[in-house]
């Protein structure tokens, strides 16, 4: 089928550390970061999250960047990702000049207009916070990001809720096939907003406690910050930079569930197609698949139907499957890219990670893996992430072979 | 890249392939054009700009059809003037932030919403771009009919800043 | 209560946006989902802000809405029970 595409470089931060190996180190160890919200100010503490544990002027002195990146969330955890990633690839500036740049976010700046919001439209006055908030929506937070890493061919936002990381890496691999593009960054970058905290709250799918995803009792979602990206990579390019490749990227989907604006249908008809033509392009069968990381929310609705979607496929008996949303929150558009690389981290070290917090099974062998696994055999990860418009992605990352 | 259907939406002038067939407002081309299906008044205006330049443009393909094409969308702006009438009911002095407002926060779910209109299952995206870059777009649509298996796509601009100033500019195109 | 039946009927008019509809138009017995007027989820939610916001009266389980909302007349039974403004 094509072109094969290569992940050679990751970067990654969220609430279980800055970097691929402090988030490996949290996962072996089944440590969740989910805690107290203390980074935006809101009446709602009473909701769990998964922040990152760093103050935006912490960042911005660690990452020595000023005005205007030094105000913006998610851009300066952008930044720390994607510099990872392009270091962990060897790659130089000159390279970027011919590669793309795609992020996934639906937050952008908002933590930033929000702060400023109710002064500019009251006053209706023009002032340094009201001319920057024209600017501030999250295709410009993107730009930020790139320019700070250097000079693009491309740079684009995707822009599909909670699955727009997982679209960013979806369209970087589909012009690297295209022969557009040899190098694609990808991946999504979201901070915690009061904006989206008090939105999911009226949606009332927030878990007061640490979320429980694929528990019998689970009642919704912590929401989680961070971002990550991962640069891709063809055959071609990465033979010739003689570059460690760390998977392969050996299918991916994105389908419509079609059915509600927020709600999943019954037989997770969406996700189902999302899992099934992601396998079709990697020429895998159900049995290949050794592990899914799950979109698994934790809300009632999400898990349900993303189960039944499982084992309308595998109809005997389910692969190992947890949702690590109960150790990094739900970092939202950031989401499938912040799991791409824990899966990164998984198919290369060889264990599962567990789906902390679980305890209760909602039926008969529907049990994730709650507890970090080894599983040295590993060879082939579905990553789901689903968002709200019915807008469904499963990605496979397999182990590289030759 | 063949184009099948244009249409285009402003304020003043609706047209289908260049000809001019209305020149009402989004609920009055609902009515003229569509008319069944009340879930529309629910929609903020972008998904409604969205839904109407879909409604036209599809006009002609069969279920089949629709369920072997791919929706993809582009703005400049998001969901800009949602997420402001939104931001409004948190400000705290009249806290009553509502649910439906902040579904539509997500510019994407104008995809969602014609997926769910049309039965549309496959791939379903939309891009926020610093300026309406048609390189651009053309690029990311003719790479996903390259390398995924749609036959049709539903592609174009679709943005909304209010009564005065909208467009949709949106094709359906094939191989 | 029949102007309470009114006025509920004209509230939830207005705030999920049924164009076209009167109150004339919502049978105060009909159920209000599925079926009947065809509302979802969303719409649920934006009953419980209504609720709130216009009888004081806080839901915070989703699920306590489905025996509530099952049609006009018991939204206004349970509003007379419970209203605090």
């Amino acid at each position: 089928m094509g072109k094969r595409v290569f992940v050679t470089g990751a970067g990654i931060i969220s609430a279980l550390g800055t970097g691929n190996d402090a988030t490996l180190k949290a996962l072996l160890e089944g440590k969740s970061g989910i805690g107290k919200i203390t980074c935006i100010d809101t009446e709602h503490t009473e909701f769990p999250v998964g922040e990152v544990a760093m103050s935006n002027s912490e960042m911005s002195r660690i990452l020595n960047v000023n005005y205007p990146v030094n105000g913006l969330r998610t851009v300066l955890l952008g930044i720390f990702a994607a510099r990872e990633a392009l270091v962990s690839a060897s790659l130089s500036p000159e390279l970027l000049r011919s590669a793309a740049f795609i992020s996934g976010t639906t937050v952008g700046g908002m933590d930033k207009t929000e702060r400023h919001f109710k002064t500019v439209f009251d006053t209706n006055v023009e002032t340094e916070d009201s001319l920057e908030m024209k600017f501030n929506d999250c295709g410009y937070s993107t730009e930020l990001i790139a320019d700070s890493l250097g000079k693009f061919r491309m740079v684009t936002t995707s822009s599909t809720a909670c699955s727009s990381a997982a679209n960013a890496i979806i369209l970087g691999a589909n012009l690297i096939k295209a022969g557009i593009v040899d190098i694609a960054v990808v991946g999504g970058a979201e901070a915690l907003t009061k904006f989206h905290l008090n939105g999911f709250n009226t949606l009332m799918i927030l878990d007061k406690e640490q979320c429980r995803p694929f528990d019998k009792n689970r009642s919704g979602i912590n929401l989680g910050e961070g971002a990550a990206y991962l640069v891709l990579e063809s055959e071609k390019s990465a033979k010739s930079r003689e570059v460690g490749i760390m998977a392969e990227l050996s299918g991916y989907a994105n389908t419509c569930d079609a059915f509600h604006q927020t709600a999943t249908s019954e037989n997770g008809e969406g996700a189902y197609k999302a899992m099934l033509k992601a396998m079709e392009m990697a020429r895998l069968t159900p049995a290949d698949i050794d592990y899914i990381n799950a979109h698994g929310t934790g809300t009632p609705n999400n898990d349900e139907t993303e189960l039944a979607a499982m084992e309308r496929i595998w109809t005997d008996k389910l692969p190992l499957f947890s949702s690590t949303k109960s150790l990094t929150g739900h970092t939202t558009s950031a989401s499938g890219s912040i799991e791409s690389v824990i899966c990164l981290l998984a198919l290369q070290n060889g264990f599962v990670p567990g789906n902390s917090g679980w305890r209760t099974p909602i039926k008969e062998n529907a049990n994730p893996v709650v507890e970090n696994t080894p599983l040295p055999e590993i060879r082939n990860i579905i990553n789901n992430s689903f968002g709200f418009g019915g807008n469904d992605s499963s990605i496979i990352f397999s182990k590289y072979i030759p | 890249m063949k184009t099948l259907a244009h249409v285009r939406i402003t304020p003043t002038d609706t047209s289908v392939n260049g000809a001019t067939v209305s020149s009402a407002s989004l609920a009055g081309l609902y009515r003229e054009f569509a008319g069944d299906y009340p879930k529309f008044f629910k929609m903020d205006s972008l998904c409604k700009l969205g839904f109407m330049a879909a409604e036209l443009c599809l006009k002609n393909l069969s279920a089949d059809e629709k369920e072997n094409t791919a929706v993809i969308l582009f703005n400049r702006n998001g969901s800009l003037v949602t997420d402001r009438n939104y931001q409004k009911t948190i400000e705290s002095d009249n806290y009553f932030p509502s649910p439906a407002l902040f579904v539509y926060t997500l510019a994407n779910i104008v995809t969602g919403e014609i997926a769910i209109r049309h039965k549309i299952y496959g791939e379903t995206s939309f891009y926020v771009l610093d300026s309406r870059d048609e390189t651009l777009m053309d690029e990311i649509v003719s790479d996903t009919l390259l390398t995924s298996s749609p036959r049709y796509i539903l592609t174009g601009f679709v943005e909304y800043e209010n009564e005065q100033n909208y467009i949709a500019d949106i094709k359906l195109v094939t191989k | 209560m029949d102007n309470l039946i009114l006025q509920l009927k004209n509230q939830i008019i207005e705030v999920l946006n049924l164009e076209d509809m009167t109150a004339d138009d919502i049978a105060t017995d009909a159920p209000l989902f599925g079926e009947g007027l065809g509302l979802d989820s969303i719409d649920a939610l934006e009953l419980i802000v209504l609720l709130e916001r216009e009888y004081g009266i806080k839901l915070s389980n989703p699920a306590e809405g489905k025996q509530i909302f099952s049609s006009v007349a018991s939204i206004a039974d349970f509003v007379s029970k419970n209203r605090k403004k």
